[in-house]
């Protein structure tokens, strides 16, 4: 049991590290990106390779995947640069559906479908960091230096630029914004510190394989983001939280065979989306509609 | 603020033989026109005329099939708007373009911040920039609503936001595009005052306007545009006397 609520709170860390990240760009550069898997996934491969392959230390395993990440964010920054709304998030798109492609081919790096099997778990300072309430330690100190740089840009003058990018980039460029460096600096911030939430996923796990990285899970991500709140500082984590425990929570309603809780949990998923954009298009923790 | 050099009447920013065509539309053709120290130019001429592609073509917003534009004596060629900006060419666009997600004092602070990353600031820097803004705020009217949203703003508050962002840089010559069109005539006095202050303080004002009672009030010189061509540019009587200009501006023009 108890393990059971730290693998919980281990598993919404990782997923609130994305969401945090996510949000970084879409509430406030307004760049709508579905891709976001994508760098979760290639934090976790070299995270797991270097981990394998190289040394097992977590600040050895968070530098390559960071490192890895923004370097392949850039291929992210460039249509970020030419395309805005849904034109970008077709490109992200683009990208997200390639990277599958490779994290299921290229077997050497990745094992392909089979995935990379016993990757060794998180070394902290010469300790091995195996259990869910250690890990959890790890995951939580993680979680709270992510949302602490964040919560910093965003109040700096590199947040304001952002949203004043958003709203109008001809305004901000007529104000002296270089818009496409402050563009590509988000997009490579936000890649690395999503692929904080790989590296950690690979060591708590010991196993990844590409089921992990899909379009489905982007989806799932920009859905805390929009669900708990676009744009705030605590709605991503609150959207993170919510849809990691909601499976759980209908898995505990006894009387409900247990085939038909896929089933069930989806439609509460749809309804519980469609009724929040009804009423609350701000998410749980942002602006009422109308106000 | 002070602003130096050059003296008053020599030019800042020199516009030669301007060429712009969209498709087979000339929109700008062969305007020349020099903007000078401490004086005020208005851009005049009927809707459709090129004012506005005229302020995108000097300010890198938009790509000039020819000519040349020099600012402070360089070419500018091949410069990105947002460097343009940085040396001091500020300016504000007719649909306003507010960060309108942002509070009023963030619309008027992120106008005074350039750099990708933050920077160390000194107190005394710091205050002084608050000070400056909280100027700025009193004299567009809107220190009452500095925490509030761009977008909750009534239209005439809108207005003078978009003033107070340019009020609040360092640039020294402003390019205006209809800033007091649609405003009630207390609104408009504010506006004169305004103007007419910054440009004693050593603004260089180029201004796109359609109330010729502005025009007349503000003006030291007026641009005349018609179909992408410089028609006249002279002194305020001189153009607003000129029948045949008046008659292509009040249109009975087949």
């Amino acid at each position: 049991m108890e393990a059971y609520i730290y693998n919980l709170v281990n598993l919404i860390a990782i997923y609130a590290i994305l969401a945090v990240t996510l949000n970084f760009i879409m509430g406030y550069a307004g760049i709508y990106s579905l891709a976001h898997a994508v760098f979760f996934g290639l934090g976790a491969y070299v995270a797991a390779w270097v981990a394998l392959h190289v040394h097992p230390s977590i600040f050895v395993t968070l530098a390559a995947a960071m490192a890895s990440a923004a370097a392949l964010s850039l291929l992210l920054a460039l249509p970020a640069l030419r395309v805005r709304g849904e034109y970008f998030v077709a490109a992200s798109l683009g990208l997200q559906v390639l990277a599958v492609t490779v994290f299921s081919e290229w077997k050497s790096f990745t094992g392909g479908i089979g995935g990379v099997l016993a990757i060794p778990p998180a070394d902290v300072f010469g300790v091995e960091v195996f259990k869910p309430q250690h890990f959890a330690i790890v995951s939580l100190i993680a979680l709270i230096v992510v949302i602490g740089l964040i919560n910093a840009l965003v109040h700096s003058s590199f947040g304001r630029n952002l949203r004043a990018i958003r709203d109008s980039e001809s305004a901000a460029a007529s104000f002296g914004k270089n818009v496409p460096m402050i563009k590509t600096l988000s997009v490579v911030i936000s890649a690395a510190l999503a692929a904080v939430a790989g590296a950690l996923y690979a060591s708590y796990m010991s196993f990844i394989n590409v089921e992990s990285f899909t379009l489905d899970t982007s989806v799932l991500v920009m859905a805390m983001v929009i669900i708990g709140g676009t744009g705030t500082v605590a709605g991503p984590i609150v959207g993170a939280a919510l849809l990691m425990l909601l499976p759980s929570a209908i898995s505990w309603i006894d009387f409900l065979p247990q085939t038909e809780v896929g089933a069930l949990q989806q439609i509460i998923y749809g309804l519980g989306m469609t009724l929040l954009m009804i009423f609350r298009p701000g998410g749980i923790v942002g602006r009422r509609a109308g106000v | 603020m002070t602003r130096t050099s050059p003296a008053l009447g020599e030019p800042l920013m020199q516009i030669r033989k301007l060429d712009k065509s969209f498709g087979g539309v000339k929109a700008v053709q062969d305007v020349s026109l020099d903007l000078r120290a401490g004086i005020v130019t208005t851009l005049v001429g009927p809707n459709g005329a090129g004012k506005t592609t005229f302020f995108n073509l000097i300010t890198g917003n938009l790509a000039r099939d020819s000519g040349q534009v020099t600012w402070l004596g360089q070419d500018t060629a091949g410069l990105k708007p947002y460097r343009l900006a940085r040396a001091g060419v500020g300016r504000t666009y007719q649909d306003l373009r507010l960060f309108d997600g942002m509070s009023v004092w963030e619309n008027v602070l992120n106008a005074t911040e350039h750099g990708a990353f933050p920077m160390p600031m000194s107190r005394a820097h710091r205050r002084g920039r608050r000070e400056r803004m909280e100027h700025v705020l009193e004299r567009t009217g809107l220190i009452d609503k500095r925490h509030t949203r761009a977008i909750d703003l009534a239209y005439a508050e809108r207005k003078f936001l978009s003033m107070a962002r340019i009020m609040a840089t360092e640039a020294r010559l402003w390019l205006l595009d209809e800033p007091a069109s649609g405003l009630d005539p207390n609104s408009y006095e504010r506006f004169l005052t305004i103007l007419r202050e910054d440009v004693a303080g050593g603004v260089t004002v180029c201004i796109i306007e359609h109330n010729l009672d502005i025009v007349v009030g503000i003006s030291d010189r007026i641009a005349f545009l018609d179909r992408g061509k410089l028609l006249a540019d002279g002194d305020p009587k001189t153009v607003l006397n000129d029948p045949e200009l008046a008659r292509i501006y009040f249109g009975d023009r087949a």
